[in-house]
């Protein structure tokens, strides 16, 4: 039985080496692109039609993604502040989800199950907070070490456990959506590997469990999407509202 | 885990991924989801602007319906006014109808018996005279001799009171 690892596997399809740097196309970037193309496509679809006011079924599917996003965006942030950050937090949602689901196709891959990706992208978001931050208070966002409350005596002892807080905060971020992709889709491998190998008369069990875990990892790389913009949402309300 | 021991990917992957994102998010922030945002917030906009328009027309047609219902309230006091009125004017004229039709009949009934009071009257007197001529010319005839003036008074008195009281006599 093959590993169940094995299609965590990244393979080179057009090596790119640009001063000593390997830049080459694999895989997990031709999945990626793919279901980037299926979002940005469908976006330029609709704009390339013209946004009617009685939206037909794609724009409605579009509308509702950018009208719950929003929303998202409003709750965390605020309206006034959070409208110039839904293009960004729309885009990044699009992007997690379209990466997620694209790993479900068998043969594709899934880019999120990659710990080097979803760290870069949340310590991107990180660097991106702090720069909100120092940008909109300046030296009072150092301020964001102290919650609002504590006893004089206590920030000595607050102010390492906040930076700590912050710093965890990318890691949760990244690992949270490497695990979860990794995971589910190693039980999905683990099962097809198991349907695959096993008699008929017993196959068919892990076979309907792989039915029943795909449904299940559709959700899962909705909730995870969501998830990680949310997070998102959150760390930059933080850092605008300091607390 | 292939995801920790192919490092030399690691490069192509964030590099790749990072730049693909950039170039997501500017095609979409620049072509996509400024039109999209836009029609959401003035569909949003409308239906705020309709409702608070159908909220208004539902006040007004609210007061058009209590004016309306002022009016016919209005309306129906001043025919039931009317009606009444029209109804005590009937009651009137009925009356007045009645009253003179009441002294017509009673004026022609007191017309009538005067007539007869007056027909009886000349009647009777036309009976005394025959009866006076009669009863003179008769007994003259009888005792074959002319009465004097006296006689004549007394005989007559006597049979008209004697054809009076027979008359009546009959009429019971």
């Amino acid at each position: 039985m093959e590993s169940p690892l094995h299609h965590f596997e990244v393979h080179n399809i057009i090596p790119i080496h640009i001063a000593g740097l390997d830049l080459s196309i694999n895989n997990a970037v031709v999945a990626m692109w793919v279901g980037l193309a299926v979002i940005a496509g469908s976006f330029m679809l609709v704009v390339s039609r013209g946004v009617s006011p009685i939206p037909g079924k794609l724009q409605s599917i579009l509308e509702i993604a950018l009208e719950f996003i929003r929303s998202m965006v409003y709750e965390f942030i605020g309206e006034e502040e959070g409208k110039k950050y839904v293009p960004f937090i729309a885009s990044l949602f699009l992007f997690i989800l379209a990466c997620n689901l694209i790993g479900l196709i068998p043969g594709s891959y899934t880019i999120t199950s990659q710990l080097v990706v979803t760290g870069a992208f949340a310590m991107g978001i990180f660097i991106l907070t702090l720069v909100i931050g120092f940008g909109k208070h300046g030296a009072h966002f150092f301020g964001i070490l102290v919650p609002p409350g504590v006893p004089k005596i206590m920030i000595p002892l607050m102010v390492p456990i906040e930076i700590i807080s912050m710093l965890a905060r990318p890691i949760s971020l990244a690992v949270r959506l490497f695990a979860n992709m990794t995971a589910g889709h190693t039980v999905l491998a683990v099962l097809f590997g198991l349907a695959m190998t096993g008699p008929l008369w017993l196959g068919w069990l892990p076979f309907g469990f792989t039915i029943v875990i795909n449904g299940l990892e559709i959700a899962i790389a909705f909730i995870q999407a969501y998830i990680f913009t949310t997070l998102t949402c959150v760390y930059i309300g933080d850092v605008i509202k300091l607390h | 885990m292939p995801q920790f021991e192919q490092v030399s990917v690691f490069g192509s992957l964030i590099f790749w991924s990072v730049l693909s994102f950039g170039l997501l998010f500017f095609i979409l922030k620049k072509f996509a989801f400024p039109p999209i945002l836009e029609a959401l917030e003035m569909r949003e906009k409308k239906i705020r602007t309709d409702m608070e328009d159908s909220e208004k027309l539902k006040g007004d047609a609210q007061q058009i319906k209590r004016e309306l219902e002022e009016t016919l309230k209005a309306a129906h006091g001043k025919a039931e006014t009317i009606v009444q009125l029209a109804h005590d004017e009937a009651k009137k004229a009925r009356e007045k109808s009645l009253q003179e039709t009441e002294a017509k009949v009673q004026q022609m009934h007191k017309d009538a018996e005067q007539e007869v009071l007056s027909s009886r009257n000349k009647l009777l007197q036309e009976i005394r005279s025959y009866t006076a001529a009669l009863t003179i010319a008769s007994t003259e005839k009888f005792l074959k001799k002319v009465l004097g003036e006296e006689d004549k008074k007394r005989l007559v008195e006597e049979s008209i009171e004697q054809v009076i009281q027979e008359l009546e006599k009959r009429q019971n």
